[in-house]
């Protein structure tokens, strides 16, 4: 088992263009986690892990697996010399072979003897629930059972490094969740570390160890899907991880720990600012829908700011609200389903402040 | 309700255009195709005293045809063969090598499928001729080296000229075939830890063999069917092909029944190596089109760049250069010889345009036939191709069926048809333009329908039905949105057809009469009388012609005319 080690990584495609797919990539994945590359489509996470598999060399930086250096500029141990596993988008799963001839491959190449081949190969289908399949064509396969395949053909060589290029996303919904599930139960089983590709947020929080947030070729954020949700590093993140509500808040008190603020002009909060603000300051603040508080107006409460239901949503298992604040701004805000107002209808509105995030108005985030 | 713009009452009694549009190509296609064949079914069994199978019996029996049958079998198999061995290097060069020179590479394909193979085989007659060649006279008398002279009129010369026109279909389908495959299927092998050559031979090569076998099958096909050179190489070489001895059955007596009988011996052949190359094709595809899959890395052959550009330069001097070279030559010289450029002279092509009045009358009737044969084969494969894909009429795939007939039919196989259909008939055709129109239109009618299906696949049904929920008729539609959309595909279908039209001479050999000779046969009947250099002035002012047509057309239809040709003539 191995970590990896990515070092100051660049790559640019097309000297021409000169925009860099990924610039100056620090990450250090450790043995035996489930690692996602989050971000949206051209963000470089692809690019990232076809550098890890050794597809293609890097302009800068190193990939260590382990000890051993596989990528520099100019010298790049080629795939089939990693001892890595990959699955593909579109899980190239070779039409021309039977699903047996398919998993046997990896183990062909490593010149297993064919009995125990055999033998491996029944197992790791078993593993992931294809038992009688072995002589099917990939063409009689449906496209989840393809993924299996896919994922079997990988596993049975015991890599050290698992990579999975957004494997769930060619899935009907049912069925990917439930996929989700068997590959972090698989992940937990084989101790193999998986690096995940994906662009859906929902996805890389329910299966991760570590997410690593990626916009524009760069890293933005790195840490646990705790984090990265509840505390994320600046606006890309937060906007991306899910709903949010982005409002200018002022600086009314600054005293570290317990400072004050003037969100909308309205709602005072108790929170921890980001050190070097100073009072009358302006700031950004992300506040998700889920950590507004509504209630009804005659509930009066001398903190809470005054507002109007302008928009109501039932999405079954939430309701969600639109509300104008007196000050003009919109947030949109997300109850209990049981928990209901009327459009039109005067609410008092409140923030969970444990839960909301303050950026200095400059921090952009293509740090 | 206000506001509706009410719609223009249509009187409910008359038929509607689209029905006659289609009754009209139903027609036609039965005119051209199923009763053609029909007759030459009728013929091959039908004797004065009633139904007989004593053509067959001879045709299957006899020495003459049981030998032609075995030497187009030979010819097409060698063929095949070495079209593999030139197409696929090429093939596998161009789209996963870094060669240099892969423009020549692909022009080289192309130069060779557009040219006419008549040509090619009379170019190697002035240089390979056994006596006069240039080439042989060079080696023998001037090197003094009689054993490295070649006889261009034997089986292996046979093979030699018509593999410089076929080559191009394995290289176009394996060049194609090795571009699509989806490079996650590669490197999936890889990341297993199979290396290059590895992966090649177990993941590529499987992947892509149906389309390299589809291609050596087309070359097959196309190979055995060529009247020109197996006539002005094989004939005087004593080999005698299917198409020259049915040729030789319509010398005086014209023996129609034979002719019929070995003619769908030919047919068999064709058809069956059609057939697997369509059913195969059909279900080993392995190859993925489209799609967002990556491409294919490029391998570095390093110094074997070499040997692959040395390979296409040598197939280049071969295939274009040195029968373009000495077709000129001899065009321009008073008379072909080793001291031909002592006399140069710009009177072949005066003669032969200005002078001679059947060749002028040839070039004029070709360009007609030409346009209109191209012309009709594209809106008769449009309509067809429409009701096929757009309609849910009971029995439209087996129009679809009878406008694919004509692929297995060989050139002088159709003109043997529509000779029995049309001899029977009260309307006297025969020898003229018309017949030949019929023969044209017949032959390349699936050209047509493979661009107009290729074009209307691409055009969402909703399309045309969003004009016609807007209330337009289907004239309206077809004008308005159906037509303009798959006009570039129309199109090059046109250009597809004009092509191997402009040049046709295996259905024209039997059909023609002195008013309603065409190119083809102006060039093969002067070389039949010796006239060696206005024939080559004549078959450079075809090229010429062939060329403007391409021409023409990327400027009008402002297509790539790259993916001209190939698919099948």
């Amino acid at each position: 088992m191995a970590g990896v080690t990515i070092k100051g990584l660049s790559k640019t495609y097309g000297a021409a263009s000169g925009v860099a797919a990924v610039s100056d990539l620090d990450l250090a994945i450790r043995d035996n986690q489930f690692v996602t590359l989050l971000g949206p489509s051209g963000c470089g996470k692809t690019t990232t892990l076809r550098l890890i598999a050794g597809y293609m060399a890097p302009d800068t930086g190193t990939i260590h697996v382990g000890e051993r250096l596989v990528s520099s500029k100019g010298s790049v141990v080629p795939p089939e010399d990693r001892g890595m596993g990959m699955v593909f988008q579109n899980y190239a799963v070779w039409p021309h072979k039977t699903v047996f001839e398919n998993v046997v491959f990896g183990l062909r190449v490593r010149k297993v003897p064919a009995a125990q081949a055999r033998n491996l190969v029944e197992k790791t289908l078993a593993l992931v629930g294809l038992s009688g399949y072995e002589s099917r064509l990939p063409s009689e396969l449906s496209g989840g059972q393809q993924q299996r395949v896919a994922l079997a053909r990988s596993l049975v060589v015991e890599p050290k490094i698992l990579l999975l290029d957004e494997p769930l996303s060619n899935l009907d919904a049912k069925l990917r969740e439930r996929m989700r599930i068997e590959l972090k139960q698989l992940q937990r089983r084989t101790g193999i570390t998986f690096i995940y590709v994906t662009h859906d947020q929902a996805e890389a929080l329910a299966l991760s160890d570590q997410i690593a947030v990626m916009h524009a070729g760069h890293l933005q954020q790195f840490g646990t899907p705790a984090d990265v949700y509840g505390r994320p590093a600046n606006r890309l993140v937060a906007d991306f991880m899910g709903h949010v509500n982005f409002v200018t808040a002022k600086v009314v008190a600054a005293n570290n720990a317990t400072s004050t603020i003037l969100v909308a002009g309205t709602l005072k909060a108790e929170v921890a600012l980001p050190a070097g603000l100073k009072s009358g300051e302006n700031v950004d603040v992300a506040i998700r829908p889920e950590d507004v508080i509504l209630s009804g107006s005659a509930e009066g409460s001398p903190d809470r700011a005054r507002g109007e239901v302008l928009e109501h949503t039932f999405l079954g298992n939430i309701n969600e609200y639109f509300v104008k604040l007196t000050s003009g701004e919109q947030l949109r805000v997300q109850t209990h389903p049981k928990h209901q107002f009327k459009v039109g209808e005067a609410v008092l509105v409140a923030l969970d402040t444990a839960h909301i995030s303050i950026f200095a108005p400059s921090t952009t985030g293509t740090a | 309700m206000h506001g509706v713009l009410s719609l223009p009452r249509k009187s409910s009694a008359a038929i509607g255009l689209d029905r006659i549009v289609m009754m009209g190509a139903v027609v036609s296609l039965v005119i051209l195709v199923v009763l053609p064949i029909g007759s030459l079914l009728l013929g091959s069994v039908k004797s004065e005293g009633g139904l007989t199978l004593e053509f067959f019996r001879e045709a299957l029996s006899g020495r003459l045809y049981l030998q032609a049958l075995l030497n187009s079998l030979i010819l097409g198999s060698w063929t095949g063969l070495f079209s593999v061995v030139i197409g696929l290097p090429l093939a596998w060069a161009v789209s996963r090598t870094n060669v240099p020179g892969k423009p020549l590479i692909r022009m080289t394909a192309s130069l060779a499928y557009l040219s006419p193979p008549f040509l090619t085989a009379i170019a190697f007659v002035n240089l390979f001729g056994p006596n006069a060649g240039l080439i042989n006279k060079l080696t023998r008398d001037v090197l003094g080296l009689p054993w490295l002279t070649f006889d261009i009129f034997s089986m292996s010369g046979l093979v030699l000229v018509t593999v410089m026109h076929t080559f191009p279909f394995v290289f176009l389908l394996a060049s194609g075939a090795l571009q699509s495959v989806d490079a996650s299927y590669e490197e999936a092998a890889q990341i297993l830890g199979a290396g290059k050559w590895r992966t090649a031979f177990t993941i590529t090569a499987p992947l892509v063999a149906p389309a390299i076998l589809s291609g050596t099958l087309l070359a097959f096909v196309n190979s055995i069917a060529l009247f020109g050179s197996q006539a002005i190489i094989g004939l005087p070489g004593r080999i005698v092909t299917l198409p020259t001895r049915i040729y030789a059955l319509f010398d005086y007596p014209p023996e129609y029944g034979l002719a019929s009988a070995l003619s769908l011996v030919f047919v068999l052949i064709t058809v069956v190596a059609l057939f697997v190359q369509r059913s195969y094709l059909a279900r080993r595809s392995f190859v993925t089109f489209g799609g967002k899959g990556s491409r294919p890395q490029l391998i570095d052959v390093g110094p074997g760049r070499w040997l692959l550009l040395g390979f296409a330069v040598v197939v280049f001097v071969v295939a274009i250069a040195l029968p373009y070279a000495s077709l000129i030559a001899v065009s321009l010289s008073k008379s072909w010889g080793l001291d031909f450029w002592k006399g140069l002279t710009l009177q072949n092509y005066k003669f032969v345009l200005f002078e001679y009045d059947v060749t002028r009358r040839a070039i004029t009737n070709s360009l007609i036939l030409a346009t209109l044969a191209a012309t009709l084969a594209v809106m008769l494969g449009a309509i067809i191709g429409w009701i096929d894909l757009r309609t849910t009429i009971p029995g439209r795939r087996l129009l679809d069926y009878a406008a694919l007939i004509p692929l297995g039919l060989p050139g002088i196989v159709m003109a043997v048809a529509l000779i029995q259909f049309w001899l029977a008939m009260p309307l006297a055709l025969y020898g003229t333009l018309a017949i030949l129109l019929l023969a044209y239109t017949g032959r390349y009618v699936p050209l047509g329908v493979r661009a107009a299906n290729a074009s209307l696949r691409q055009i969402d049904p909703s399309l045309e039905e969003s004009a016609r929920i807007l209330g337009a008729s289907w004239g309206l539609t077809m004008r308005e949105v159906t037509l303009p959309l798959i006009r570039p595909g129309l199109f090059a279908g046109w250009l597809l057809v004009f092509v191997p039209a402009i040049q046709e001479l295996s259905a024209s050999i039997l059909l023609f009469s002195s008013s309603s000779i065409t190119l083809a046969v102006a060039v093969y009947n002067l070389y039949e009388t010796g006239y060696t250099e206005p024939v080559a002035a004549l078959a450079i002012i075809n090229v010429v012609i062939i060329a403007a047509a391409i021409w023409l057309a990327g400027q009008l239809g402002g297509r790539d005319t790259q993916k001209v040709g190939y698919a099948s003539a």
